[in-house]
């Protein structure tokens, strides 16, 4: 049973379509990567599965059912602007918003406590929003949006602005949820990240689905057509005739072999006959990044022609 | 409705527990006390009594004496001199105890020209806004008059002094009907409250929705909440931290007066006259204005994104609520009269002036209900428009939308 499920969904603004026929579906259990670059499009379309605009036409369900507003108890929002009241103590504002996702306050402080133990940020309990810093606040925001254990998790640019040892933590937390059976849904501009974390992924582009489906198939859809390479010395097997792109940053290199001519051996032949010194020589399917930009290249191509 | 509880709680708790609405608290009434106080200090509480001179030029002497008793014996009663017949000099004398401010005037009095003449009077007063001691004069003047006058036409020197008495109004029986100069004062107090507490909350819900605007604590509520029942909560979480503090404002007035504290530090019998149907009036009344107003503050602050740009709007709720101060005294006046009964229907300016109008003297039934009646269709309409521009313009960033956006938002479901 998808948790979330969009059929042919549409949104157009006063002057501009934000969301253009999108279906996609997210599983219990899974995390899912919503991706796109930014004015794509992912932050209507999250807006549209939780209610705060409604789609123009096609279908939203939650839950396999038909959007209600009472699904909404069941799901956790972390928006991409981060909003908090700034003059309220940070325990009561998690307990607020715990109460307004229908936990009464004892177990909304429980949690919030649980929570900020958990976090790191029992110190900042008693502070005031204002008071903290931006890593903190987005603490705090992230403990709102999962004090009352949905099941449904939606989280739009959640890693933003935090530095690598909170973004771990955070992380770690929400693969703990995927592994309780939660699904979770998170939106970034950052597809390194996502690479190694979802199950399955939405591109989108201009409103438009560019590409989706499980992380791993659509990977396989890819041939291994990319060659890293470390090297000393002479950068004349850069010129291999089974070469059809490269990025040479001087002692590092990035390939793209062409697709008549997909084995790599040849060229490490070459290097190695030329006396050139090989670090390190991996062969790999295109990263998530790569293939967006070149899928977007081909929707443009498809537009001006 | 747990959503609206919660809301509103929460603003309620957070705004009450500030420094400034403490300080409203106290300085608010503080501020008027010190007026009342400044008032009373600057308006001797008893006329004391003025000094004057006489000059009765020849043949004038009688007439002279006269008035000197009637000024000395009068309802405002002054010191009188008589200076008669005038030295060539005494003008000039008269003119320096003036300068020096020995004297508060000096009165002029000429013989007619031919016999049955009426003698000219010159007044000449050390300050021209000094009207009791002209008025008291030119009283005693007419009194001194009309006796002589009497006495030439016959009558007995006692008979002449029984007419012309002057004449006491009973005004004592005026307290029972609580139409007296206290009322309104106490009623125009409670106008002026109204007034401030319906501005300052009412932009309180303006300025609270453009904060969390800027702040983006919208994403997050939306995504459990309806937009209505959040511009429901705020405004009765706010709007009950106005009555709280008229709450405070009202007990601490009625207090005071019970315990004649205030008589005491004022050294004035002060009696504060508060019926119970004016409290009750004040109340609903309060809250429909607060309502009326808070609705349109609601809209204002959603359609905007910062404090600047809100105070380019604020005339539209400015404006009419600071009509109800320049139409104020029309219902002082005459609480009963075409401009009170108008604007006492006028849904925009009734919570003010009906107010007025009924802590002044009862209006009929039929005129009460139907200011009533206006008023809360008005709000019904100005909540609907309200809570779909409220509904829209929360999400919107950036620009300021023109009139035809806002229009088109009304029709979003």
């Amino acid at each position: 049973m998808p948790i979330v499920q969009l059929e042919n969904v549409r949104k157009a603004y006063e002057n501009k379509v934000a969301v253009e026929g999108l279906s996609l579906a997210i599983e219990a259990g899974t995390m899912f990567g919503l991706l796109g670059p930014n004015g794509s499009g992912k932050t209507s379309s999250i807006r549209m599965m939780i209610g705060i605009t409604l789609p123009d036409s096609g279908m939203v369900k939650l839950f396999d059912e038909p959007f209600q507003r009472k699904h909404l108890a069941r799901v956790g929002y972390l928006p991409e602007e981060r909003g908090l009241y700034k003059k309220m103590k940070v325990l009561d504002q998690i307990i607020f918003l715990g109460q307004l996702h229908g936990l009464d306050s004892a177990t909304a402080r429980r949690r919030a406590l649980g929570w900020c133990e958990r976090l790191e940020i029992t110190e900042a309990i008693e502070k005031k929003t204002e008071e903290l810093s931006k890593g903190m606040q987005q603490k705090i925001q992230f403990i709102c949006a999962l004090l009352h254990d949905p099941d449904l998790i939606i989280m739009d640019e959640p890693f933003s602005g935090l530095d690598p040892m909170n973004a771990e933590l955070l992380l770690d937390n929400l693969v703990e949820q995927r592994r309780q059976g939660k699904a979770v849904l998170f939106s970034t501009h950052r597809m390194d990240q996502v690479e190694k974390l979802c199950d399955s992924i939405a591109l989108i582009h201009q409103g438009r689905l560019v590409l989706s489906g499980n992380m791993r198939e659509v990977k396989a859809r890819y041939p291994q057509n990319r060659v890293q390479v470390e090297f000393e010395g002479d950068d004349a097997f850069l010129r291999h005739s089974s070469v059809a792109e490269v990025k040479n940053y001087g002692g590092h290199a990035e390939i793209k072999l062409r697709p008549e001519n997909l084995d790599a051996q040849p060229l490490l032949a070459e290097a190695v006959r030329n006396g050139t010194r090989i670090r390190r020589f991996e062969v790999s399917a295109p990263t998530l990044e790569e293939i967006f930009i070149e899928k977007v290249r081909e929707t443009k191509g498809q537009e001006n022609a | 409705m747990r959503n609206i509880w919660l809301i509103a709680q929460r603003e309620y708790m957070e705004r009450i527990r500030t420094r400034s609405f403490a300080v409203m608290t106290v300085l608010i009434p503080a501020l008027m006390i010190g007026s009342a106080f400044a008032y009373m200090a600057f308006v001797p509480s008893d006329q004391e009594s003025a000094q004057i001179t006489i000059v009765a030029s020849l043949g004038m002497e009688q007439f002279g004496d006269d008035l000197r008793t009637e000024l000395m014996q009068g309802r405002h009663p002054m010191g009188a001199d008589l200076i008669s017949p005038p030295a060539p000099n005494t003008r000039q004398e008269l003119d320096t105890d003036l300068a020096n401010k020995d004297l508060d005037g000096y009165l002029w009095i000429e013989s007619p020209g031919q016999a049955g003449g009426r003698p000219v009077f010159q007044y000449v007063p050390q300050s021209k806004t000094d009207v009791t001691t002209k008025d008291a004069i030119s009283v005693a003047i007419r009194a001194v008059l009309a006796r002589e006058g009497l006495m030439h036409r016959g009558m007995s020197s006692a008979e002449a002094q029984a007419l012309t008495q002057p004449v006491d109004l009973d005004t004592s029986q005026a307290t029972r009907n609580d139409h007296n100069a206290n009322a309104k004062a106490s009623a125009t107090v409670l106008f002026l409250l109204m007034y401030f507490v319906i501005l300052l909350y009412g932009m309180n819900v303006a300025r609270s929705i453009i904060e969390e605007k800027t702040s983006r604590i919208f994403e997050v509520m939306l995504a459990t909440i309806r937009p209505e029942e959040m511009m429901a909560g705020k405004m009765i979480g706010v709007g009950s931290v106005g009555l709280t503090q008229v709450a405070i404002w009202l007990i601490a007035a009625i207090t005071l007066a019970a315990t004649s504290l205030a008589s005491r530090l004022l050294h004035r019998n002060i009696h504060v006259p508060l019926s119970g149907t004016q409290v009750i009036f004040f109340v609903i009344f309060f809250l429909l204005g607060y309502m009326l107003y808070s609705s349109m503050a609601a809209a204002l602050g959603a359609m905007t994104n910062s404090e600047q740009e809100l105070q380019q709007l604020n005339m539209f709720m400015v404006m009419p609520l600071a009509s109800c101060t320049v139409i104020f005294p029309f219902v002082l006046w005459h609480s009963d009269g075409v401009i009170a009964r108008i604007f006492s229907l006028i849904p925009f300016t009734a919570p003010l002036i009906m107010y007025m109008r009924i802590a002044l003297k009862a209006p009929p039934w039929y005129e009460v209900a139907g200011s009533m009646l206006l008023l809360c269709a008005t709000i019904w309409a100005i909540l609907w428009v309200a809570s779909r521009i409220y509904r829209v313009g929360i999400l919107m960033y950036g620009k300021k939308p023109n009139l035809a956006e806002i229009l088109r938002w009304l029709k979003y479901s």
